[in-house]
């Protein structure tokens, strides 16, 4: 088991001295030289189905994954509240609120889609830092944007093998954990029937790409939806 | 940042709570797809080698070959792990996975992928999984690139399954080891030149969302005796003269580039503002810049000579520095490697060529340039004869004005076959997975 600190509000009050040091420049993001195809004009290979598991909303109430990848399209990422790597998790998150926003401007897609973050520490990221985390990062109620955790690392384990996420913890002298977690970073673009169509590790995570393709699901969506003549 | 361990600074695009800025990693210290984790900054611990087996040599097999590189161990430049892979299939070329925790490993004979763990301990490989069905799902053969997309591998290949010859085209799998896509080579017109269809290396620059691609010949050409096949002018006719531009997202193919006489090995600079990648050709030994222009169209120029081409050097493998400054060239043929000064990458200048042995083929350097690996094996069927088969890896360290001996494994004399690809890892001292926390 993962032995790491359950102190909630300490974890918070980490979390946010940390967060104002954080300054994401566009000089360390990822370079976008190009102009990116239209939506609807290439197509998103079915890169893997996800498999089902259960897993704690910001509620603590067990949920089934595949009640967050199906039905509307995703985007999945893994994180932890108190990650601070500019490149990490404060990029991912500050990369999917500005895609937010962007989808905002047309409610029907907005409608249509919903981003995931699952913590790959659940040991401190209980349902109620996440229900914290969410009113303090993702307030708006225009767009699901959930926050899931797991009862255990042995309940995560899985989800993360799935996906294919890496996490590794720093241990100090005495082998014990400590609170130093790496992990690479992706976002997982997941279609409304569960199937992994995009993967974007930092190097891919360009605003422009991502909507398009976010866009081009959509529209396979629509065409789907559509009735057959 | 936090190192994850004493001995290696381990760094990429990796979340590490509590850590500094990461700086976006533009390059690997070999010719991995630079958009993967764990890029070694400082010592590399390991030095993998995908060794061809050679019957009545040892077990005969392909393996999978570790070296100690760290200095400061007591098994410094010794082999300590050796995995076969129980056949013999033409080990050639091999790649990690985009979190770098596998390394997935090709015969180019057999056609069969070799996957092994080196994150769980990279002192110790493991082989957990073969993927036979590339030449039935994808009727390509000869699985040569391997090079790492987000959470799948894209496969370079150099052959197909109906004649063998250099015709072929790239197949998509995701880290899970199922099929996803495949990609013929372009055999029409495109940009007013025309596909030859064939295939060899992989580059790719998200920035520009461009893949880049090369060409080498088929399996009857790459598995013939080389003095065979010098002489048969027919033969020596099917081997690739393109390079193709493709549209990373669409994966279709945009442009085709005249590049004659086999242009092998790709390497993007990436440095910010570069807009260019630089590759060898075997045949004719020049030099080729492929290089986007103003109105964002590619084109490539021949941009510097190898040795002397009336020798037929035979450029193989090139290693490109960290900051796109400087590039090593092997020629095969007088074992001969060779620095050009690239700060100005229209007119490539040699500064340093070294005799490394009778004969040298492939090339790794750290990611701080200051040690250069080299392999001695070309292809089983073209490696040369009697005394001239040295078969070894050796180390060196650079100053910037001179290679000096660090360490050498005779693979002869340890009985391991014909060294090959070279890949580098650093152990993780100080962390450790998630699940082995949780056990």
């Amino acid at each position: 088991m993962l032995r790491v600190s359950r102190r909630v509000a300490a974890c918070l009050s980490i979390l946010a001295s940390a967060q104002a040091a954080v300054d994401v420049s566009p000089a360390t993001a990822p370079r976008m030289e190009f102009t990116p195809l239209a939506p609807g004009t290439y197509q998103l290979q079915a890169i893997q189905s996800v498999e089902d598991a259960t897993l704690l909303d910001e509620r603590a109430r067990p949920v089934r994954l595949s009640a967050f990848t199906r039905g509307k399209i995703t985007l999945l990422t893994f994180f932890y509240t108190y990650c601070v790597d500019p490149l990490g998790c404060p990029f991912a998150r500050q990369t999917m609120t500005l895609l937010r926003d962007r989808m905002l401007r047309d409610r029907e897609l907005a409608r249509a889609v919903r981003f995931v973050a699952i913590s790959c520490d659940p040991g401190t990221d209980t349902p109620d830092v996440l229900a914290r985390y969410a009113r303090h990062f993702a307030p708006d109620s225009r767009f699901e944007w959930r926050f899931l955790t797991a009862r255990s690392v042995s309940a995560l384990l899985p989800v993360l093998a799935d996906f294919g996420q890496d996490v590794s913890v720093d241990v100090d002298a005495s082998g014990r954990a400590t609170r130093a977690l790496h992990h690479m970073l992706k976002a997982f673009l997941i279609d409304q029937r569960g199937r992994v169509r995009e993967i974007y590790s930092l190097a891919y995570l360009q605003p422009q790409v991502m909507l398009n393709d976010i866009r081009t699901l959509y529209l396979e969506r629509r065409a789907r939806a559509l009735p057959a003549k | 940042m936090r190192q994850s361990s004493r001995r290696a600074a381990v760094v990429a695009n990796v979340c590490v709570c509590f850590g500094t800025a990461v700086p976006n990693a533009l390059a690997d210290e070999t010719c991995n797809s630079p958009y993967i984790s764990n890029l070694i900054k400082g010592q590399e611990d390991f030095v993998h080698v995908w060794t061809l087996g050679v019957e009545g040599l040892g077990d005969g097999s392909d393996k999978l070959v570790t070296v100690d590189a760290n200095p400061a161990s007591k098994t410094y430049g010794k082999v300590v792990d050796s995995v076969s892979v129980g056949g013999r299939g033409e080990a050639h070329h091999m790649g990690f996975t985009d979190d770098r925790r596998f390394l997935w490993a090709g015969g180019l004979d057999d056609s069969e992928i070799h996957v092994f763990d080196v994150g769980t301990n990279p002192s110790k490989p493991k082989l957990i999984r073969t993927i036979t069905n590339l030449p039935a799902k994808t009727q390509f053969v000869g699985p040569h690139t391997f090079y790492a997309l987000p959470g799948r591998m894209l496969i370079g290949n150099l052959s197909n399954t109906a004649d063998q010859g250099g015709v072929t085209g790239m197949a998509l799998y995701n880290n899970k080891g199922s099929l996803i896509a495949r990609y013929d080579m372009p055999t029409a017109s495109l940009g007013g030149v025309k596909g030859d269809g064939y295939g060899y290396d992989i580059a790719i620059n998200p920035a520009k969302n461009v893949l880049l691609t090369s060409s080498f010949a088929g399996w009857h050409n790459y598995m013939r005796e080389l003095g065979d096949l010098i002489k048969d002018a027919e033969a020596m006719k099917h081997f690739g003269n393109t390079m193709v531009v493709w549209n990373l997202k669409s994966m279709r193919p945009t442009q085709v580039l005249s590049v004659p006489g086999a242009p092998l090995e790709i390497r993007w600079s990436l440095a910010p503002g570069q807009n260019w990648a630089i590759t060898a050709a075997a045949l004719t030994a020049k030099l080729w810049l492929i290089k986007q222009g103003e109105g964002g169209a590619w084109s490539a120029r021949e941009v510097g000579t190898i040795g002397d081409p009336a020798q037929v050097p035979l450029p193989v493998d090139i290693s490109i520095t960290a900051a796109g400054k400087g590039l090593w060239v092997n020629t095969f043929m007088d074992g001969t490697t060779h620095y050009f000064d690239l700060t100005d990458p229209e007119h490539p200048r040699q500064t340093y060529q070294r005799r490394i042995g009778t004969q040298v083929n492939m090339i790794s350097q750290s990611w701080d340039g200051k040690r250069v690996y080299m392999t001695s094996s070309l292809l089983a069927h073209w490696d040369k004869k009697g005394a001239d088969n040295e078969q070894f890896l050796r180390a060196f360290n650079w100053d910037g004005h001179a290679l000096t001996p660090a360490f050498e494994v005779d693979f002869t004399k340890e009985k391991l076959g014909r060294p090959h690809h070279m890949k580098f890892t650093a152990r993780a001292n100080q962390s450790r997975t998630l699940a082995a926390l949780a056990r």
